[in-house]
């Protein structure tokens, strides 16, 4: 695994979407694969949150007619949890402060999960 | 580009939302080309500088709220119940807007443009407006001021964490030390306390030349870890899923 390749991409992500305090790229079972998160925050329990909430996402996406899923959005009053397929194996998680720009995030994030698709699985 | 952009709302008599794309970017929300809110992920809004500081609780806020539905004015909201009255949301709208502006303009600005009103306007939007080119002096004002400072720093660059001298703090010093983990920017410390971005990076500066903080090394800015994990496919097949361990 070219973990130097997934460091590149969190770092970036970090650095130029203002609001992303953490982020996680997990496989889809909620195995942390790596992780850029603060003390205060267990990479191992928000991999299973995020495995858990990207699977309801995905049902709910499937069970509607929605078509491919391809993130789901926690909002919260102080925060976010976005969390991203990356195809079915795997995803990505991106905690954000209240001011997190979402809209840089997906925007950003977008031709990341490409690139960090073709990474895990090459 | 920021700068002409505004101009040119402020020529046209712009009604709508200015958008400015970039890192932190913002919208600079317009009526009749004066400026009256500005939102940016780079500033803390009036939500964040109320509730985040503790100065109102987060029921008392979500009540304005509901409450401001109907009247379409959470200032009077806030008002009639009490929380703030009308001179201090005023007063903090304005520093919203001045802190929102300095955001935009110390973080990168790719491209600026006019779209339609947004659905639902600012929450707290400044009486009459901020005239343009006032509020454009003022932010050129705070970048120099910036600049100059003592101890230079960019506000989405630089992360500090707590330095040797550390006795003797305002309860304001002690928040912002509380919160520099290394992984902050101060744009990140300044969501953390609830306090605008502009006073915050002004304050750091002083206190990394007091020797209460300092910037964080690009180890403690990153905490990269992770499992060696040889392989993704294995594990992740469907039959292997519901494998313990």
């Amino acid at each position: 695994m070219d973990y130097d390749a997934l460091v590149a991409e969190l770092r970036q992500l970090r650095e130029n979407v203002a609001g992303v305090t953490d982020t996680v790229i997990a496989a889809s079972d909620g195995i942390p694969i790596i992780s850029d998160v603060a003390k205060s925050v267990d990479p191992a329990h928000i991999s299973a949150l995020a495995a858990a909430d990207l699977g309801i996402a995905r049902q709910a996406a499937e069970v509607m007619g929605l078509g491919t899923l391809s993130q789901t959005v926690v909002f919260g009053s102080k925060g976010y949890m976005a969390v991203y397929a990356i195809g079915r194996l795997s995803l990505m998680v991106a905690l954000g402060d209240k001011g997190l720009n979402l809209g840089r995030l997906l925007h950003e994030s977008r031709p990341a999960i490409e690139r960090i698709g073709s990474i895990l699985a090459p | 580009m920021l700068a002409s952009a505004l101009a040119r709302c402020r020529a046209e008599a712009v009604t709508g939302v200015l958008r400015v794309a970039g890192n932190a970017g913002g919208l600079f929300h317009l009526r009749d080309g004066a400026v009256v809110a500005v939102d940016s992920p780079g500033s803390p809004g009036a939500e964040t500088l109320l509730v985040g500081s503790g100065r109102v609780g987060a029921e008392d806020w979500v009540a304005a709220l509901v409450d401001s539905v109907g009247t379409r004015s959470l200032q009077a909201a806030l008002a009639a119940r009490g929380i703030v009255g009308p001179a201090e949301a005023q007063a903090l709208a304005l520093a919203a807007v001045r802190d929102g502006a300095f955001a935009v303009a110390a973080g990168q600005v790719e491209c600026c443009d006019v779209v339609d009103d947004v659905a639902d306007g600012p929450p707290l939007p400044v009486a009459g407006g901020v005239d343009v080119d006032g509020l454009l002096s003022e932010t050129a004002r705070r970048l120099d001021a910036v600049a100059s400072l003592a101890v230079p720093l960019s506000p989405y660059r630089d992360r500090v964490v707590p330095g040797r001298a550390a006795a003797g703090l305002t309860p304001e010093r002690r928040e912002i030390v509380a919160h520099a983990t290394g992984r902050r920017n101060v744009r990140d410390l300044a969501f953390a306390v609830g306090r605008g971005l502009y006073p915050v990076t002004v304050e750091i500066s002083r206190m990394l030349g007091e020797g209460v903080l300092e910037f964080a090394s690009p180890v403690a800015s990153f905490s990269f870890s992770h499992g060696d994990l040889a392989t993704l496919r294995p594990r992740s097949e469907p039959s292997g899923a519901g494998r313990p361990g």
